[in-house]
């Protein structure tokens, strides 16, 4: 750990109650990661990779044990709170984007900067954001389906960083990317890192944790190294 | 600055178009059906105020039938036991004294002859001096001679009688007798004197009572009174003088005010009936937009789990919802409300026959209602799917394709 404990999963567990039975996807998983991290989450399906990543990113409430972002119990705060924290001091980066459909490129970054001001972006924010991962501006009134792989996720950067958080959070997000635009996303996430986000990113490939300075193994739902 | 979640709802409709426009024309069926049926309501009650306003200062006095009569009989207006009779009327006479004038009318249904054509006619026997004093005569003069015989306008018109036209009176069983038209009543519609002119024949009171009999009882008495802001005073004047005994009064007393009160009000029940028949469709309309906005909910699945994942509050997802069901309701009630004002007047014409009362503001007034009631009615609908939206699991919902 390269800084203070930003996040801490203290013995978590999640259960989940399916119609087959119950299923311990975390099980008493305890963790600390610190302010400028870079963490790899490995692990094969099903081992508990994306349900720590919904945990961290207060999506999920654990079963037992305590999660806490930035000092802050997530069990003891109220919905609303939980929706500012995501959308002040959290990113998502997804596998699939995850762009909304109806807005183009420009209004998917510009979209994170009117739920937290209530106003439009007169400043050029988004924009910036958008050329400083190397999107290409004429493409900004675009809608998502007439965008590449690559650039839909840049876009997809440029709306998780345009509130300015300190967490990133990336669940694959070189999965449906081509070897050499993954690539050149690892190396916009990691020039990110360098700024002082704390970079958490979930994936299989054994190449992309090489970039994390810190690499977490699940398994069966616990932590295995 | 326009509202992103108005965007992002009107960008829905729009790309939905063909089925946010078959759901709106519920709306629009709907609109026209209220403000329709509510015009022809209001302008049917207008018609019939206007044309109760002719004898306004008229107190109708009518024998208390169902006292007089054995229960559950029909009292016959040519029963003598159901007639006012000469003492009554001079009680009357007493009661109005200078205030106005007392007319005995005498009146009946009855057969007519014209040449070999029959016809059915409600006939009136009245004293020709009081005859003026109520009615107009547009085309002709007054009754003089004992078989001198007015007619209403519709019934002039009907049977194309003429000044000089005779006509033979009663049935052939009964007697019939020869009368001569020698003027014309100006139409009067339904007035609220109780004396309905204009398909009926208008006699002397001595002709009628040699051919039906029943002098000095008379079916009904209308008094006149000078100074209408007197009617009041005068008609409990009359029911001191009459009706001496409260619990069973001898005549029902009742002026143009309590007559178009019972007539609004049975008016009034029946534009409800008709305006809840046009809500039915309304409620059609309503299940149609529900439908639509659970099919935008459903396809949008995860849509609102990526609104919900990144920071969207759960009362902006209600709101994009709630505007896309507006969205809707506006598109139904604008166009319905134009449609209304089109098809609101050719209803009302073609019901009513004049459109005289259409452009009125109590008439005007249900076109906005309308357009309000079905906006209301695509907010409603738009309540439950907005609420489910707003409550999706974002992890569900991202996973969802």
């Amino acid at each position: 750990m390269t800084g203070n404990p930003l996040i801490r999963l203290a013995d978590v567990t999640k259960v989940y109650h399916l119609e087959s039975g119950d299923f311990t996807a975390l099980d008493r998983v305890s963790l600390d990661i610190g302010e400028k991290d870079f963490v790899a989450i490995m692990g094969p399906s099903g081992s508990g990779k994306s349900t720590m990543l919904n945990l961290v990113g207060i999506l999920d409430v654990p079963t037992s044990g305590t999660v806490q972002i930035a000092g802050k119990d997530v069990a003891r705060m109220t919905g609303p709170e939980r929706t500012r924290m995501r959308r002040d001091t959290i990113g998502f980066i997804f596998q699939k984007f995850y762009l909304i459909p109806l807005l183009s490129a420009y209004e998917n970054v510009e979209y994170p900067l009117i739920l937290k001001y209530k106003k439009r972006d007169t400043a050029g924010r988004a924009a910036a954001v958008l050329r400083s991962v190397g999107f290409d501006g004429a493409l900004g009134s675009h809608r998502p389906s007439q965008l590449s792989g690559g650039q839909q996720q840049r876009v997809a950067i440029a709306r998780a960083l345009v509130n300015d958080p300190g967490i990133l959070l990336c669940d694959e997000p070189t999965g449906n990317l081509d070897r050499k635009t993954g690539l050149q996303i690892m190396d916009i996430l990691c020039e990110l890192n360098e700024k002082g986000k704390t970079i958490i990113i979930v994936t299989h490939d054994p190449k992309i944790s090489e970039y994390a300075n810190r690499t977490i193994e699940l398994e069966d739902g616990r932590i295995a190294s | 600055m326009r509202d992103i979640f108005l965007d992002l709802s009107a960008r829905s409709v729009h790309l939905n178009l063909l089925r946010s426009v078959l759901a709106s024309i519920g709306i629009v069926i709907g609109v026209v059906a209220i403000s329709s049926m509510g015009m022809l309501g209001t302008n049917m009650q207008l018609e019939v105020k206007d044309q109760l306003s002719t004898g306004a200062n008229t107190i109708v006095i009518t024998p208390d039938t169902v006292r007089m009569g054995p229960p559950g009989s029909e009292p016959s207006s040519s029963s003598s036991s159901t007639d006012i009779t000469k003492t009554v009327l001079a009680k009357i006479r007493i009661a109005t004294g200078d205030s106005g004038t007392v007319i005995p009318v005498h009146r009946t249904n009855t057969q007519f002859t014209l040449g070999s054509v029959p016809g059915r006619a409600s006939l009136y026997g009245l004293d020709p001096d009081d005859i003026t004093k109520f009615l107009t005569i547009g085309n002709g003069t007054n009754i003089v001679g004992m078989n001198d015989a007015l007619v209403g306008s519709t019934i002039a018109s009907n049977f194309n009688l003429k000044l000089g036209s005779r006509i033979r009176i009663g049935s052939e069983s009964t007697g019939q007798s020869v009368a001569r038209i020698v003027g014309i009543i100006d139409a009067r519609g339904m007035s609220s004197d109780n004396i309905n002119t204009d398909n009926a024949i208008v006699v002397s009171d001595d002709w009628y009572v040699n051919q039906y009999g029943g002098k000095d009882e008379y079916p009904q008495v209308n008094v006149i009174v000078k100074d209408i802001d007197t009617i009041s005073g005068v008609e409990s004047a009359i029911d001191a003088k009459v009706n001496t005994n409260e619990k069973t009064p001898t005549v029902r007393i009742s002026d143009a005010s309590s007559r178009l009160s019972g007539i609004s009000s049975s008016l009034s029940t029946m534009t409800t009936f008709i305006l809840a028949i046009g809500g039915i469709s309304l409620v059609v309309a309503a299940v149609s937009i529900f439908n639509v906005m659970m099919m935008s909910v459903n396809e949008r699945v995860q849509e609102i789990g990526i609104l919900l994942s990144i920071g969207t509050e759960a009362g902006e997802v209600r709101r994009m919802f709630l505007y896309e069901a507006l969205i809707l309701g506006l598109l139904g009630a604008v166009v319905g409300g134009a449609v209304s004002l089109v098809m609101g007047y050719s209803v009302v014409s073609a019901m009513i026959g004049t459109t005289a009362y259409y452009f009125l503001p109590a008439s005007m007034a249900f076109i906005p209602e309308g357009m309000v009631v079905g906006m209301i009615v695509c907010l409603v609908s738009g309540l439950y799917p907005a609420w489910r939206a707003s409550n999706l699991d974002p992890i569900e919902a991202l996973r969802s394709e």
